[in-house]
């Protein structure tokens, strides 16, 4: 470093500029290499496997043959997206998509921050814990075999069928229904993730201050009260930066269990963006057709997660 | 010094890296490559195995080894587990020395797999499809440089199936594409028997009860579906039948019902003039008909979401009256698997019409329907793999795939090949399909001649013969032959049909379960024609065309 040419005019260049960027990031590499060095899977598993495929999106504007390969298929500007606007499902696709998501953000979201704040409420640590497996437990089971139970029990010699004649009153075939199928689709994801979906909720409870509590009591607050002003205000951050993360997956509704619970009679209500990409792109393998709808779905959730993040810097609890 | 040590590092540590991620890159293609093909130890053992293969043929010899994809059959999968544990395999294996890697895409998955395959570009050497389904026809495929055209390999590497094409000018016919490509060595099926194998199945017993005759006509149908309704013909007391399940891939399959209207709810030819079902005036009868039959509670509530498992509960449980099947997997299975209730027995009646002695439309499918070995263009000894395959077509190896093998699966009575015991009545109580697969491909399909005589024994049940005679009297006269359609055709009217036909299933589901009033049948149609469907006929009246010209 010291063999610097000096210059003949200006002022002396005694050394590197100590605050310049370069010259830190230098120096920190050369202390903590190893550091570094463990970083670099990391960023090659971003690159070869997230970065690297995106460079496949260009077929959303070509017409990808598969023997002309990427590179060399020929270039159609927007006429795949074109042609999703203008189809006959597009309305429905979009209609679906966004209600399936608006149900799960109204119901289910709010559905594990109450059962968390009920859960808190418990004096009975055995009852507690209980309460809590019981709910957990079917976030382990596969997708396949939740929905495999589903039909089972909504079959119209099923459980709940069962049930209901039991009382008196008409089976219906609750899959066979365009009408259910939202219902089905909503309850079942509480039923499926609720419990999961407490914990995070119930940490965050344990690690606000006693004290609060303490002083709220000597305020004259009952149990509701510090609900209402200790509890809620205090994972506040936690629900804002999870609802943030949803809204950032607004448009992906879980194309799996519809593709398993779907059948003609419910598209109606239940075919949404995802599973329409699945028969247009895996079974029609029309590769660009979908590329294009699944960019389009990208680009809406990519604008809704910057939307609400700059909502939320209201609150002070944004993401970045 | 510091500097150094961290370059070295750093370098190794990103060289491993690289490495590590090309191995995992690669791996899945470069599995293929082998030296060609002379001189290697299989040539020798094939020469000796087929002393009557012509001249042009003897320079080449079967191949070490080959990568075989194709879909796992369910009469497979319960017992094996994969196509090389096959008796017909295992025997072709020993006599040409090739050794095959068979790669079997998940079940219910085939056609995502397939898909991906060909998108990919990494394909096995030989791929068995049925390829009417493949997203863009053979011509293009052959064009994109995903498999090869096999006429010349044919001609010179195959004298078997050359034989037989020859012979056949039929066969010819329909394995050659509009553009003179034949792309695949074909499963055909040797005789008119074979080509009809689905149709209705009612209960004999339930029949019997109530002294009703077997239906021939709509109304038939109907009076009969009414008295499984009320007549409590399983005796339990209980108003628990189901007179008749509907399934709307069945009647794609078979035409049920709506060929006694003369049409089907897909395409078809009346004289030479393509038609698309639903857009027919028939179809608002056909479908106000069954609508009632809803209504009525003829037909299965739950018939939308009813699947395999549970139509074979509904059938074992003495609820279904009435349903469509095959003969084999379902009227020999469900009689079998009802043995303890020997009143219970099934019968294939004939198909309806609309009066007595009218048109009725049946399940019939021509010789060749695509189903059939392709070459894939990477494969590196296309002459070898064709002469492997060609073995099939021989005169041993159509024994070996349609009986399996002499004095264990067959024996020869006065020049008839005679299934063994071991195959129809299985010492481990294996039920006859899956004693088959244990031993040959003749019940489902492959690159090869189906024989009669396999039928002619599969079908061990009077009630099975019976209805297969029954479903062949149907007329078969609008069926489509095996059409290729041209790049350009596939590629624009796929997307119509897609919406044409997510559309179509909806509303017929809609239509029958009263979801939609039967005088929206006229917009129904209309939207058809909004989506394109005029397109979509008249690339296959193109390809009609062409077929018929064909020499």
């Amino acid at each position: 470093m010291s063999l610097m040419p000096r210059r003949k005019s200006g002022p002396p260049v005694t050394g590197v500029d100590k605050n310049a960027f370069s010259y830190r990031a230098f120096r920190d590499l050369k202390l903590n290499k190893y550091i570094y060095v463990m970083l670099v899977p990391v960023i090659a598993y971003y690159v070869v496997f997230l970065y690297g495929p995106m460079y496949g999106l260009q077929i959303a504007f070509k017409d990808y043959s598969a023997g002309a390969g990427m590179w060399n298929s020929p270039w159609v500007g927007f006429k795949h997206f074109e042609s999703f606007f203008e189809s006959y499902y597009f309305w429905r696709l979009l209609r679906n998509t966004v209600l399936l998501s608006l149900y799960e953000l109204v119901f289910a979201f709010p559905a594990s921050i109450i059962l968390a704040l009920l859960l808190n409420e418990l004096r009975s640590n055995r009852f507690k814990r209980t309460v809590q497996t019981v709910t957990y437990m079917p976030h382990f089971i596969s997708i396949v075999v939740i929905s495999g139970m589903l039909v089972d029990f909504l079959s119209r010699d099923g459980l709940i069928n069962n049930v209901i004649a039991m009382f008196g009153f008409e089976r219906t075939a609750f899959l066979g229904e365009a009408g259910w199928f939202r219902s089905i689709y909503i309850s079942s994801n509480i039923w499926q993730s609720v419990g999961w979906g407490s914990i995070i909720y119930l940490s965050a409870m344990s690690s606000i201050d006693p004290s609060l509590y303490e002083a709220a009591r000597v305020d004259g607050a009952n149990r509701w009260k510090q609900t209402l002003h200790v509890t809620i205000p205090g994972i506040m951050p936690t629900i804002v930066i999870l609802l943030i993360l949803q809204i950032g997956s607004f448009m992906t509704v879980g194309t799996e269990k519809i593709l398993l619970l779907y059948n003609p009679t419910t598209y109606e209500t239940a075919d949404v963006i995802g599973t329409f990409l699945y028969r247009k792109g895996i079974l029609e393998a029309d590769y660009s057709y979908s590329a294009a709808v699944g960019l389009f779905n990208s680009v809406i959730n990519f604008a809704l997660l910057v939307l609400a993040n700059a909502a939320s810097k209201k609150s002070g609890n944004n993401l970045w | 010094m510091g500097m150094n040590n961290w370059k070295t590092l750093s370098r190794t540590s990103v060289g491993i890296m690289i490495t590590a991620l090309l191995v995992v890159g690669c791996n899945t293609s470069s599995t293929a490559p082998e030296e060609p093909a002379d001189g290697n130890a299989g040539t020798g053992a094939a020469e000796q195995t087929n002393e009557k293969a012509p001249e042009a043929a003897e320079e080449v010899g079967y191949p070490d080894e080959i990568t075989y994809w194709v879909q796992l059959n369910a009469n497979v999968a319960a017992t094996m587990k994969d196509y090389g544990e096959i008796a017909a395999y295992k025997k072709v294996a020993e006599l040409t020395g090739t050794k095959v890697t068979f790669q079997h895409p998940p079940v219910g998955q085939e056609k995502d797999q397939f898909n991906l395959m060909i998108a990919s570009g990494e394909l096995p050497d030989v791929i068995e499809y049925p390829w009417a389904a493949a997203p863009k026809g053979a011509d293009s495929l052959i064009k994109e440089g995903r498999i090869l055209r096999l006429n010349e390999l044919i001609a010179e590497h195959a004298p078997n199936l050359t034989k037989i094409l020859d012979e056949n000018p039929d066969y010819r016919k329909m394995v050659t594409t509009d553009e003179g490509n034949i792309y695949v060595m074909p499963f055909i099926m040797g005789d008119p028997s074979l080509s009809v194998v689905h149709g209705p199945i009612v209960r004999e017993d339930w029949l019997k009860k109530l002294g009703l005759e077997q239906p021939t006509t709509i109304a038939e149908w109907e009076a009969m579906l009414t008295a499984f309704r009320d007549g409590d013909p399983n005796g339990n007391g209980q108003k628990d039948e189901i007179p008749f399940l509907f399934n709307i891939n069945d009647i794609d399959l078979d035409h049920l019902f709506v060929g006694a209207w003369g049409i089907t709810q897909d395409f078809y030819q009346e004289n030479g003039t393509v038609k698309y079902g639903p857009i027919q005036p028939e179809f608002k009868e056909y479908l106000a008909t069954l609508a009632k039959w809803y209504k009525d509670g003829l037909i299965d509530p739950d018939f939308a979401t009813t699947d395999g498992k549970l139509k074979d509960a509904k059938v074992t449980g003495n609820q279904l009256g009435a349903f469509t099947g095959y003969p084999g997997s379902s009227i020999g299975r469900y009689i079998d698997l009802m043995k303890e209730n020997p009143e219970f027995s099934l019968v294939g009646p004939v198909y309806p019409a609309l009066e007595e002695g009218g048109y009725a439309m049946g399940n019939y499918s021509y010789p060749f329907s695509g189903i059939g070995a392709a070459v894939s263009a990477t494969a590196d000894n296309p002459e070898q793999i064709v002469k492997w395959l060609d073995y099939k077509y021989s005169e041993e190896g159509h024994f070996l795939f349609n009986f399996g093998i002499e004095g264990e699966s067959y024996t020869m009575v006065d020049g008839y090949p005679t299934y063994t015991d071991v195959i129809l009545k299985n010492p481990d109580g294996l039920p006859i399909t899956q004693a088959m697969a244990k031993y040959f491909t003749a019940n489902w399909s492959g690159p090869f001649i189906q024989d009669k005589r396999y039928m002619e024994q599969y079908y061990q049940l009077d009630q099975q013969k019976q209805a297969n005679q029954n479903w062949s009297q149907a007329d078969h006269s609008k069926h489509l032959p095996p059409l290729t359609l041209t790049a350009d055709e596939s590629s624009k009217t796929a997307s119509i049909m897609n919406d044409v036909k997510t559309y179509r299933d909806e509303m017929i589901n809609r239509f029958i379960m009263g979801a939609e009033p039967i005088d929206n049948f006229d917009k129904f149609v209309s939207t058809i024609e909004n989506m394109g469907i005029q397109e979509a006929i008249a690339a296959r009246q193109a390809a009609l065309e062409r077929y018929n010209a064909r020499k």
